[in-house]
């Protein structure tokens, strides 16, 4: 009896919240740590043997025109990074902050990039600025008699162009997040010691928002290292190679898969350097934006100011989205696209066949915004948890490290290379996955998992400590802290962290081509096979139509869940 | 819509014997000994690389009309990513593929090797193109079942037919500057036996040459014909039968025979030894060498592998063509060499 009560006080006081943390850890080495670890070992094996061997790793870093290739993803990682934060901070700040008009229209734009498949988008740029028959250089040609357009996108230019352009809304998204949580009153207490609005602007607003823009900095750069459509169409035209272009030659007959996996190995290194660099720039510097104490959030006035803000998101978004749109339009609807825009060549056939005709894409759609959404669920809950165990150090700062890095690890293995460490973990025992839908919705939450960890990362960060602690002065548990103060604070960061796994899981196609059985088949995969094919009038049809699924799901889902598609909150 | 409908039906009623009786009755023996087998397997995948989605698709649901009763899937995907799958399958002992159709002949002569194919000489080799029948393993573990040309495609709106070139050996012709469209051989298993075939027929310096005219080079085959349709380029190296299919739509390409050979690609299947479905594996190759499967195949540009079927308009048949093909040994080496020689020169 004695003992029993004994055991029944220490369970009444154990913290029960340490067994979702541990499991968060389990999940997390199932999910990760197990495809890498794959990974490194068939790195490390004799194709036939399975003996240890190097020699995987001399093939891969022996030869200077392999190595070239990694310098050439490095150049572009930090330039489309870089120019994806001038699009996207300037945009994420009019629209949280400022009176600017037309926000809605700039957000559906923004939202309509993102769901374009970044190889159809990259199709779009050839045919607006392509050296001989871009319509942009035929448009200069014609105004200024010039003997040839300026424009060309088969270089690395025109290559960190397009990959920004599909990837600034992580930018946008991150900082929109973090900025709608600054209140005024911090803006305010600057104005009133006599600083000029562009001067708050950057000496609080924007540094407040620092962590959240140097998370999306790095999401950015490793998502343009680990990109390949773009880069296929681009730059083998322009005449040079990155990773991705190169490692697609390792499972050239006969596939050299050890060598890929080396070959992919170091693209980690870059990882954990590029946490250390974020470490030390956002080391010791408070980041707490939501205090509980008030925060009302005023628009800053812009004044005349507001309509060259408005003009500069516009560009962005035509560069973006209009102007490829109008030419996924004109292909879509077009009997032969070859022929250019003419009235007899008008045709509704090919969205007609795509929608209510073809078995293939019914399936496939149904199927891919499934996966899409179970991943993104997986992917959310799991990063929230590694979030608040790392930021309320509820383990070691050492282990914190850790899973930070293994829950961001995952996105900068190609996706290609990554198959194999899905398909080698998951189809050995105990887990035989392989075949069914469930490996598909790990590998997207997997690949995803370091967007939702970097949003929820930065969106814990903001929020007080002091919040949670006063529900545990009061008697409360953790959990209640969680679910009644937490969850309610990031409700609207997650709507982001939501569109931003959903959105490339629902383009996922690396992973997808090797997982796939004819059960679970993807639209990515279906629009790989019509680019595959030549077929561009059947490709735009697809993209067309996943651009207005899409952005039709996220808008509808988003008024269900209680909040008007800007992601303000609708009640207070 | 209506079309479907009745198609429908007409499955339906095929389902229940009705059209199917009388088809029964002309089978030879051993057609109705597999078509028996087949049915008790109920159903097989073929991992192909052959044809586009649809061709696929269509192909499958002629089989399925001709031999009711046996359920055909497909996984349509390149060559590459068809045999990186197999092997995945193999290695987690789930086989899928009770067929495999890649259009690397290199993933034949490796599976071979590997003793990973099943031994079975189709009865309907016989009705086979005479010239197509040496690419057949003389030791049965594949056979030819589709066939393909790669040769010199234009856009008809910038180049009228009589300017267009003739042969190779125009495309390096310095009118071509800037405006000629390639694919990459570490891409493309189309463009790599090209270049083989290029560099056998005009020694290496072809590709010194064409490097002067400053060619675009794309990824795969099929990259050209969206330059040609872009206008980006005027002439290419490029794939017969996604051209003539885009052209079928009304888009400003034609195709020309060179005089020096269109390169011909052919295209093997093979059963696997692990093959799920052996006997339905077997009926379906049997049906990809028969009058049903050939027509389907004309109707999207593919090559008849068997005589006496007429090509779609605007095409020809293999007969009347002149081809050249690389020996398989000189393929299978040849490949990895030009990869790299095409790099020295063109430097990607």
């Amino acid at each position: 009896m004695g003992t029993r009560s004994a055991l029944g006080e220490r369970w009444r006081h154990l913290d029960k919240s340490s067994w979702v943390w541990l499991l968060a850890i389990v999940v997390l080495l199932f999910l990760v740590v197990n495809p890498l670890f794959r990974l490194l070992l068939v790195s490390l094996q004799q194709p036939d043997s399975g003996a240890f061997t190097f020699a995987n790793y001399l093939a891969a870093y022996g030869r200077s025109r392999y190595v070239d290739a990694l310098g050439n993803s490095l150049v572009l990682g930090v330039s489309a990074a870089s120019l994806c934060v001038a699009f996207g901070v300037p945009m994420a700040w009019a629209l949280s902050r400022t009176d600017m008009p037309a926000k809605g229209l700039i957000w559906v734009s923004i939202l309509g990039t993102f769901v374009i498949p970044p190889y159809l988008g990259a199709v779009g740029w050839i045919l607006l600025a392509g050296p001989n028959a871009g319509w942009l250089n035929r448009f200069v040609v014609e105004v200024t008699g010039a003997q040839s357009g300026p424009f060309n996108i088969y270089s690395m230019p025109g290559l960190v162009l397009v990959v920004a352009c599909y990837s600034f809304p992580y930018v946008f998204v991150f900082t929109k997040s973090a900025l709608d949580l600054v209140s005024s009153e911090m803006e305010d207490a600057a104005s009133v010691l006599g600083a000029s609005n562009l001067r708050t602007t950057f000496s609080i607003t924007l540094p407040l928002a620092l962590p959240a823009i140097l998370g999306a900095f790095i999401l950015v750069f490793l998502e343009a290292i680990a990109l390949f459509g773009s880069p296929a169409l681009l730059a083998l035209p322009g005449r040079f190679h990155v990773v991705t272009t190169q490692l697609w030659q390792f499972f050239e007959h006969p596939p050299r898969v050890g060598v890929a996996a080396a070959y992919a190995m170091p693209l980690l290194l870059i990882t954990i350097l590029l946490f250390w660099l974020q470490r030390r720039i956002t080391h010791r510097k408070g980041y707490v934006a939501l205090t509980g104490k008030g925060g009302e959030r005023r628009p800053v006035p812009l004044g005349r100011w507001k309509w060259p803000m408005l003009a500069y998101c516009l560009a962005v978004c035509t560069l973006s989205f209009f102007m490829p749109m109008v030419v996924i339009l004109q292909a879509a609807l077009a009997k032969a696209w070859g022929r250019g825009f003419s009235l007899d060549n008008l045709t509704l056939n090919n969205l007609y066949f795509t929608v209510f005709e073809n078995n293939l894409t019914q399936s496939a759609t149904l199927n891919t915004f499934t996966y899409a959404g179970a991943a993104s669920i997986i992917a959310i809950a799991l990063a929230l948890c590694v979030a608040y165990i790392v930021n309320r150090q509820l383990v070691g700062p050492r282990l914190g490290n850790v899973l930070s890095f293994l829950t961001m690890a995952p996105f900068v293995i190609p996706g290609i290379v990554l198959a194999i460490g899905f398909y080698a973990a998951y189809t050995n025992p105990p887990l035989l996955l392989y075949g069914t839908a469930w490996i598909l919705i790990l590998a997207f939450a997997t690949r995803f998992l370091p967007i939702a960890f970097a949003n929820s990362n930065a969106a814990i960060r903001s929020i007080n400590p002091e919040l949670e602690d006063a529900v545990r002065t009061l008697g409360g548990t953790r959990f209640t802290a969680i679910r009644r103060v937490v969850a309610p604070l990031l409700k609207r960061s997650l709507a982001g962290a939501f569109i931003l796994v959903f959105i490339p899981a629902t383009r996922e196609l690396s992973a997808a081509i090797f997982l796939y059985s004819i059960n679970t088949q993807v639209l990515s995969v279906l629009l790989f096979d019509k680019s595959d094919e030549g077929n561009f009038e059947m490709l735009a049809s697809i993209g067309l139509i996943l651009v207005l699924i899409t952005v039709a799901l996220i808008l509808v889902g988003f008024r269900l869940m209680g909040r008007d598609f800007m992601l303000r909150r609708t009640a207070a | 819509m209506k079309r479907r409908t009745i198609g429908r039906l007409l499955a339906l009623a095929a389902a229940a014997g009705i059209a199917a009786a009388p088809a029964l009755a002309q089978m030879p023996a051993w057609e109705t000994e597999l078509y028996e087998a087949a049915k008790k397997e109920k159903e097989f995948t073929v991992y192909t690389a052959h044809y586009n989605t649809e061709e696929a698709a269509n192909l499958c649901s002629a089989f399925e009309k001709k031999y009711p009763g046996v359920k055909c899937n497909f996984v349509r995907t390149t060559a590459q990513v068809a045999f990186q799958r197999f092997q995945q399958d193999l290695q987690a002992n789930k086989p899928v593929a009770s067929l495999f159709s890649s259009t690397d002949v290199g993933h034949y002569v490796d599976l071979k090797k590997r003793g990973m194919l099943m031994t079975y000489k189709p009865n309907n080799q016989a009705k086979m193109v005479d010239s197509l029948r040496q690419y057949n393993d003389p030791d049965g573990t594949y056979t030819v079942t589709a066939a393909a040309l790669m040769l010199i495609t234009y856009n008809t709106s910038l180049v009228p037919e009589k300017d267009a070139p003739k042969n190779w050996p125009d495309l390096l012709d310095p009118k071509w500057k800037g405006k000629v469209s390639i694919g990459h051989p570490a891409f493309s298993g189309y463009v790599g036996t090209w270049v083989v075939l290029m560099r056998k027929l005009y020694g290496w310096d072809y590709f010194e040459k064409l490097e002067k005219n400053q060619p675009q080079i794309g990824r795969s085959v099929n990259d050209t014909v969206t330059m040609l349709n872009a206008k980006e380029r005027w002439v290419a190296a490029g794939p017969e039968a996604t051209t003539l299919l885009s052209r079928d739509k009304g888009n400003p390409l034609g195709v020309i025979y060179p005089t020096d050979g269109s390169l011909l690609m052919v295209s093997p299947s093979g059963i696997p030894k692990n093959a799920p479905a052996p006997n339905a594996a077997k009926l379906y190759l049997e049906f990809l060498l028969d009058k049903e499967a050939a027509e389907t195949q004309v109707k999207s540009h593919s090559l008849s592998v068997i005589k006496g079927i007429k090509p779609a308009p605007g095409a020809k048949a293999l007969e009347e063509i002149k081809v050249v093909r690389p020996t398989e040994d000189e393929i299978v080496k040849g490949i990895p060499e030009v990869k790299e020689k095409f790099r020295d020169t063109f430097g990607i």
